[in-house]
């Protein structure tokens, strides 16, 4: 597996293309490296997706860009400024939505979103002309008087958007921003996202769901501190690496009995991965292996029909199998992730 | 100093809304000065056993001596010395008294007649005054006696103490001034150390270091409403201790408010140094505590101060409490001047500005 960034990936660019431009970034804490030279480059207006498992350095790397943490190596610049250079101008230009829920939860919606407009100096009619365009991008009005601590999950992530917003950021970092949050709330925030992108707001957001993934126009994949992928979604199913040559991906529907044709699907010799997706499972097998004798060897695990046909990668696809790649080859073992957050 | 007002304005809001530090700010104090504002060090009728085998006139008049000392109370007649030892071993008197048999016959012959004193040391307090009190009963029937038998109109000497500032000996008016400084202490202290801590326990720190708020803005911002809150803590109990517990203010009051405003500076930058150091608000009440209690131990609250150690004694005099002990003590008791207490302001201002200096760089230090 190549380590340096994807194609598609532009080189060495004038920083003032890029809503966010990280050079070979790295940081220790004590003798463990929670990032390890990672590289990407976000043009203005885009929403950027960052993706891996817990532990694997994105939030490191988001509190890197907001100046929260200063790297050990590499150069970071956000809206053209450096970061560790001119940390204090680039605070004036970003906003951050961190993973938990930070504002004043005995503060009412009103008292946060007028604190913080306030601390970016903001004042009077501009300051009440930001803050009713934050409480209607966010539709958070009916709330304005109740207590962030009263609000629920959904709304006090919209309101926690709402307040970093009130300064107009030319760069937005939201970190797992729909953790935890309903599927019709998580659907309108990232409308939100889109609408801001649109107004060319760069966002760099790091999630879980590869729902969101796939809405990111390009996104990037971590990994025991190291980015493994990066590119456009519908560009990295088709690595060479994730479905290799000799190899194809096929989708095995089964009636019933998933579970046990998973187990079965193991054992077949010519069967390389398999993932499971309720009643179907996506298989990678060797290529010349014809449908319909795959078909008849997990029938005899499911006692029951199964149906075979050829499907592309999915961005899911992509990640698990560049993982399990990973860990073939350095030999690390999942649970070291914990160690580095 | 970017985000000062703002940070202010939010802090204030939040603290007048928490029920929690108001009720710890106001209700502790006066919880606590009703308590030492009732306490009486003053060792008063001690419970006392007697074992008279003489049975006379004399002996008689003897016990009425120590019980009109009013730091005596008969509670028992012991009928043998066992007994009477029994009584002190139980905890049911502290003070025993013997009286041999020939008491009233050495005595009547001008011979030296002895008694025996039982006293409880295990309680110093009580087992000095009462030593200083049956000698004292010896010694004043002892020489109204050889008086009388040298003919002597009047004693040789007499002196006549006069107890300044504290005619009474009320304890309280020792312990409450006191008590104002070391009220003081814990709510300086401990609300600073929240304010930060809890910020940070919330995640809420982080989120004002991305913006562009200055730290020195946001330390100084959120500080100021503590300040006040603590003033307001410190009016309170002035007020409670000359209006409820009578205990006057002798000197000026607005000397002893101005060297206040010092202490509290101390007093929030100790604060400030626990909140660098600690992670969640438990782990700041248990970095406070060792901050606090050398300040109640070592100050002079509770022990005078000439009775520590060498090494303790100079440890004492590193914390902001023994200043301003000595500076409240000073001016609420004796009526003190400013000329009068200028090496303990001279010190407390040392140790503010040493605090205030550290404990911002401590707090550089942790959030960047």
């Amino acid at each position: 597996m190549r380590e340096e960034t994807r194609p598609g990936a532009p080189g060495p660019a004038n920083t003032r293309d890029y809503g966010i431009l990280v050079e070979g970034v790295s940081r220790d804490f004590g003798p463990v490296r929670a990032l390890d030279k990672v590289s990407l480059h976000v043009p203005r207006g885009e929403i950027y997706g960052l993706l891996g498992p817990n532990g694997s350095g994105k939030s490191t790397l988001i509190r890197i860009l907001c100046g929260l943490l200063v790297p050990t190596e590499g150069r970071a610049s956000v809206d053209g400024l450096d970061v560790a250079t001119q940390g204090e101008e680039v605070r004036r230009r970003i906003g951050y939505v961190p993973q938990r829920f930070s504002l004043y939860e005995d503060l009412t919606v009103l008292e946060n979103l007028d604190f913080f407009a306030s601390v970016y100096g903001l004042k009077n009619a501009q300051l009440k002309e930001r803050r009713e365009w934050a409480i209607g991008l966010t539709a958070i009005g009916p709330y304005r008087g109740r207590l962030a601590g009263q609000l629920s999950g959904g709304w006090k992530q919209r309101l926690a958007l709402a307040a970093s917003l009130m300064h107009r950021p030319r760069v937005l970092f939201l970190d797992e921003p729909t953790a935890g949050i309903d599927p019709v709330a998580r659907r309108e925030l990232w409308n939100l996202l889109f609408t801001l992108a649109g107004e060319g707001v760069t966002l760099l957001v790091s999630t879980h769901y590869m729902d969101e993934a796939e809405r990111c126009g390009r996104v990037a994949y971590l990994y025991l501190s190291r980015m493994l992928v990066e590119g456009d979604p519908a560009d990295l199913t088709k690595l060479p690496e994730i479905t290799p040559e000799g190899t194809r991906r096929v989708e095995a529907d089964c009636e019933e009995g998933a579970a046990a044709v998973m187990s079965q699907a193991r054992t077949l010799p010519y069967v390389e991965d398999v993932t499971i997706f309720g009643n179907a499972l996506h298989l990678l097998v060797e290529a010349q292996v014809p449908d319909a004798r795959i078909a008849r060897d997990l029938e005899e695990a499911a006692r029951a029909k199964v149906t075979i046909r050829p499907i592309e990668a999915s961005l899911e696809d992509v990640f698990v199998r560049l993982t399990r790649l990973q860990i073939e080859q350095r030999g690390d073992i999942p649970a070291a992730a914990e160690a580095s957050r | 100093m970017r985000g000062f007002l703002p940070v202010l304005k939010k802090e204030a809001v939040q603290m007048i809304r928490d029920r929690g530090t108001l009720q710890f700010a106001l209700l502790v104090p006066a919880f606590q000065l009703v308590l030492f504002g009732l306490i009486d060090t003053n060792v008063k009728h001690v419970r006392t056993v007697v074992f008279d085998q003489s049975r006379t006139q004399e002996s008689r008049q003897l016990l009425n001596d120590f019980v009109n000392t009013s730091y005596f109370d008969i509670v028992a007649y012991a009928p043998s010395r066992a007994a009477l030892e029994e009584y002190i071993v139980a905890g049911r008197a502290s003070t025993g008294v013997e009286i041999p048999p020939d008491y009233a016959r050495r005595r009547l012959n001008g011979e030296p007649a002895d008694v025996l004193v039982l006293i409880d040391g295990s309680d110093s307090t009580v087992s000095a005054q009462a030593l200083a009190a049956a000698n004292g009963v010896a010694f004043a029937r002892s020489v109204t006696e050889l008086a009388e038998r040298a003919g002597a109109k009047d004693l040789p000497i007499r002196t006549h103490p006069l107890l300044l500032f504290n005619p009474d000996s009320r304890s309280a008016n020792l312990l409450i001034p006191g008590l104002v400084a070391i009220l003081l202490t814990f709510s300086g202290t401990l609300l600073a150390a929240f304010a930060i801590v809890r910020e940070r326990e919330r995640g809420t720190l982080e989120q004002l270091m991305v913006t562009p708020a200055s730290p020195v803005a946001v330390v100084l911002g959120k500080l100021l409403p503590y300040l006040a809150l603590a003033f307001l803590q410190l009016l309170f109990v002035l007020f409670l201790m000359t209006v409820v517990f009578r205990v006057p203010i002798h000197g000026s009051l607005l000397l002893l408010l101005g060297l206040a405003v010092i202490y509290l500076f101390a007093l929030l930058s100790m604060g400030l140094l626990v909140s660098s150091r600690a992670r969640s608000q438990m782990e700041a009440i248990q970095l406070a505590q060792m901050l606090l209690l050398p300040s109640i131990m070592l100050s002079g609250y509770i022990f005078p101060l000439s009775s520590l150690p060498a090494p303790l004694r100079l440890l004492a005099q590193v914390l902001p409490a023994t200043h301003f002990i000595a500076i409240s003590r000073g001016i609420i008791i004796r009526g003190a001047v400013f000329s009068d207490l200028w090496q303990s302001v001279a010190a407390l201002l040392a140790i503010a500005v040493v605090l205030v200096a550290g404990s911002t760089r401590a707090f550089h230090k942790t959030i960047s």
